[in-house]
């Protein structure tokens, strides 16, 4: 028994370190393994240029930022008890990338992560204030409706920014808009792992608050709980923690709807720090595998990792559609 | 029968205004002119008769079927969030008119243009089927959802497919957002057939919709046919529907925001609301576009964009009316 529970465990950190070693070997060049440790080594050739230049921080910016976008699914879906709740359905993700995409289009010189948090916590707000009703608790459901609508406004409006760019800044830009980790340099890695790093300890330190919530605004509330403010300061948390993954990787879809469940499924944790680290695992794990696939799979072509998650996360937002139903939850 | 006559008015003022405005000044003298002795060699003859004249046709097919198109999904599912842009069935018409330019190549325009009305049954089926529309019960989270999930799939092939090809990103912002700039260039004739065969078929079938939504077992009753009721109602919507895309490209929220306009006027009476649909979608269409024209000439807002702008505020005052949760 003990020993099934330590394989299950260990399963998750296990195809981690194999989906990012594949990142580092796999693309439109293979580099062996053994090319990879030489360069490792020696810090000469073409596995030190793939390792210091290339795929390195482009592999732990996307371990980071599908860390980051899990956590954020996570806390949401724990949060509002509703496993539709993550920052992509929202219309979070958007609205960061809304903020982005208007800096750049007006010529706004800002660091991107606090131009894309900003923009994150402005549409959680939005969302908040439109489906507030004096009186009535905000049904989950309302809120996930009423975030939808957000998004796609959101994304119009940052479709009609990219129009006024210059042509080959637009280019970049809607492959951005899709979800991309192209050129990244150790720079994002740091943008991502630092700032998420600090959320999610934070985070930690607050756990049993989330647990008090979970339970229940009236449980939470009878257990001495200042429930309002606890749930904005957690909102505000995952606000973030998207924010900062959109800034590095652009609004990948789904990444953060589909790590919870998935984490959960991988390791079987049943705590709630257990199903956060195997949330952040998983999404880890999934950004970085559509990216190395996306990039890889096709001869001459790299796609964005965006393309790919979509092609996953939409069945799976069906499945799971077809699943509450049948549950009666919808 | 007043407000339909009011809606048609609106639709006369709003051709009118954006005829006449725009970057050139042009006359109703000059349209008479144009009209009578089309002068081959004059600019302005030229101009209003290849740009903006077609523009205005199509805003108005295009707008008219998105208010039919609209206001039959809005009948068959009783979701006042229905809209066959948010329900990912212009994203299925346009996927099918972008896949089909690209897989047969240069194919003549308004062949491609054909690949539309498949395009948009296959999508309306998948998202009816998937949110279980077709047993008569599908709630507003369910439709909108599965409608959002074949938004994002459609998106992601297209996007995969536009870079595998590498050619044109105008390809894809044609997709992403509707416009009507290149309206001169489509098959009008063609897809104004196609629309009002769909807006036909749907007057022609209002009274059994209606009487689908007291239930399908009193519907049987009446000696309805639910299934193929909704079958036809589908049709109807993969016409409308394909023709505005053929027209304009995916334009979202204008089917949403029309019908309760026509409910608001006429009352709820399909039949009529189907005509007054009709005439304000045409109306709306042509305004956003001819707004879109000029907040920021000459630079132009898509008209896309326009009506996600307007009708974004507008679904959100709808669903948070909606007690999700209760309805279905």
């Amino acid at each position: 028994m003990t020993g099934g529970m330590t394989a299950r465990a260990a399963l998750l950190p296990l195809l981690l370190i194999a989906a990012a070693m594949l990142g580092l070997a796999w693309g439109q060049i293979t580099v062996g393994p053994a090319a990879l440790w030489h360069g490792a080594v020696s810090g000469e050739g073409m596995g030190a240029a793939m390792l210091s230049t290339f795929r390195g921080p482009r592999v732990a910016t996307a371990l980071g930022a599908g860390a980051a976008l899990g956590i954020a699914g996570g806390l949401f879906q724990t949060l509002f008890r509703n496993p539709l709740a993550s920052p992509d359905i929202l219309g979070f993700d958007s609205g960061a990338a809304l903020a982005v995409v208007a800096a750049t289009a007006f010529g706004l010189i800002a660091p991107m992560s606090l131009v894309a948090a900003a923009g994150g916590l402005a549409s959680a707000a939005l969302v908040g204030v439109a489906s507030y009703r004096r009186g009535h608790a905000t049904p989950p459901l309302t809120m996930i409706l009423v975030g939808l609508g957000i998004g796609f406004m959101t994304s119009a409006l940052a479709t009609f920014l990219m129009t006024l760019l210059p042509s080959n800044e637009a280019g970049e830009a809607q492959r951005w808009m899709t979800g991309s980790l192209a050129a990244r340099s150790w720079d994002h890695v740091a943008r991502i792992w630092i700032p998420g790093a600090l959320l999610a300890a934070a985070l930690l330190v607050r756990i049993r608050l989330l647990g008090a919530l979970e339970l229940g605004s009236d449980l939470a509330a009878g257990l001495g709980v200042g429930v309002a403010a606890a749930r904005r300061g957690f909102v505000a948390a995952g606000v973030l923690l998207a924010a900062l993954a959109v800034a590095v990787a652009g609004p990948v879809p789904f990444v953060a709807l589909m790590s919870a469940p998935l984490g959960a499924r991988l390791t079987g944790a049943r705590g709630l720090v257990g199903r956060m680290l195997a949330a952040a695992g998983a999404g880890a794990l999934i950004l970085t595998l559509s990216d190395t696939i996306a990039r890889s799979a096709l001869t001459g072509t790299e796609l964005p990792a965006g393309v790919l998650t979509g092609l996953l996360g939409a069945p799976y937002l069906l499945w799971r559609l077809s699943r509450e139903m049948e549950g009666g939850g919808l | 029968m007043k407000a339909v006559l009011g809606a048609a008015l609106a639709l006369l003022l709003v051709t009118a205004a954006s005829l006449a405005l725009g970057v050139r000044p042009i006359g109703p003298s000059d349209y008479l002119d144009m009209m009578l002795a089309f002068d081959p060699t004059n600019a302005d003859h030229v101009a209003l008769a290849t740009v903006r004249l077609p523009r205005v046709l199509g805003a108005i097919i295009a707008g008219g079927a998105l208010g039919v198109a609209g206001a039959v999904l809005q009948g068959i599912t009783r979701n006042p969030l229905a809209d066959p842009g948010l329900l990912g069935i212009n994203a299925g018409a346009a996927f099918a008119l972008l896949a089909g330019g690209a897989l047969l190549g240069d194919l003549d325009q308004t062949r491609v243009a054909m690949l539309t009305f498949p395009g948009a049954a296959l999508a309306a089926l998948t998202v009816f089927g998937l949110a279980g529309g077709l047993r008569g019960d599908t709630g507003p989270m369910r439709l909108t959802l599965a409608g959002a999930a074949l938004n994002a799939l459609l998106l992601s092939l297209v996007t995969g497919a536009v870079l595998l090809r590498r050619e044109s990103l105008d390809m894809m912002r044609f997709w992403v957002a509707g416009s009507l700039a290149p309206a001169g260039s489509r098959p009008l004739a063609e897809m104004a057939l196609a629309a009002a065969a769909g807006a036909i078929l749907a007057l022609a079938i209002a009274p059994r919709i209606e009487a689908l939504s007291f239930g399908h077992a009193l519907a049987r009753g009446l000696g309805i046919r639910p299934g193929r009721t909704q079958g036809m109602a589908l049709a109807a919507v993969a016409l409308t529907t394909g023709a505005a895309v053929a027209v304009a490209g995916p334009i979202a929220f204008l089917g949403l925001m029309v019908p309760p306009l026509a409910r608001r006027l006429v009352g709820h009476r399909l039949r009529m609301e189907l005509v007054t649909a009709f005439l304000l979608g045409g109306a709306t269409l042509l305004l956003c576009d001819t707004l879109g024209r000029l907040v920021l000439a000459p630079a132009e807002v898509r008209v896309g964009v326009m009506t996600a702008v307007i009708g974004g505020p507008v679904f959100i005052w709808i669903a948070r009316g909606l007690r999700p949760g209760a309805q279905a």
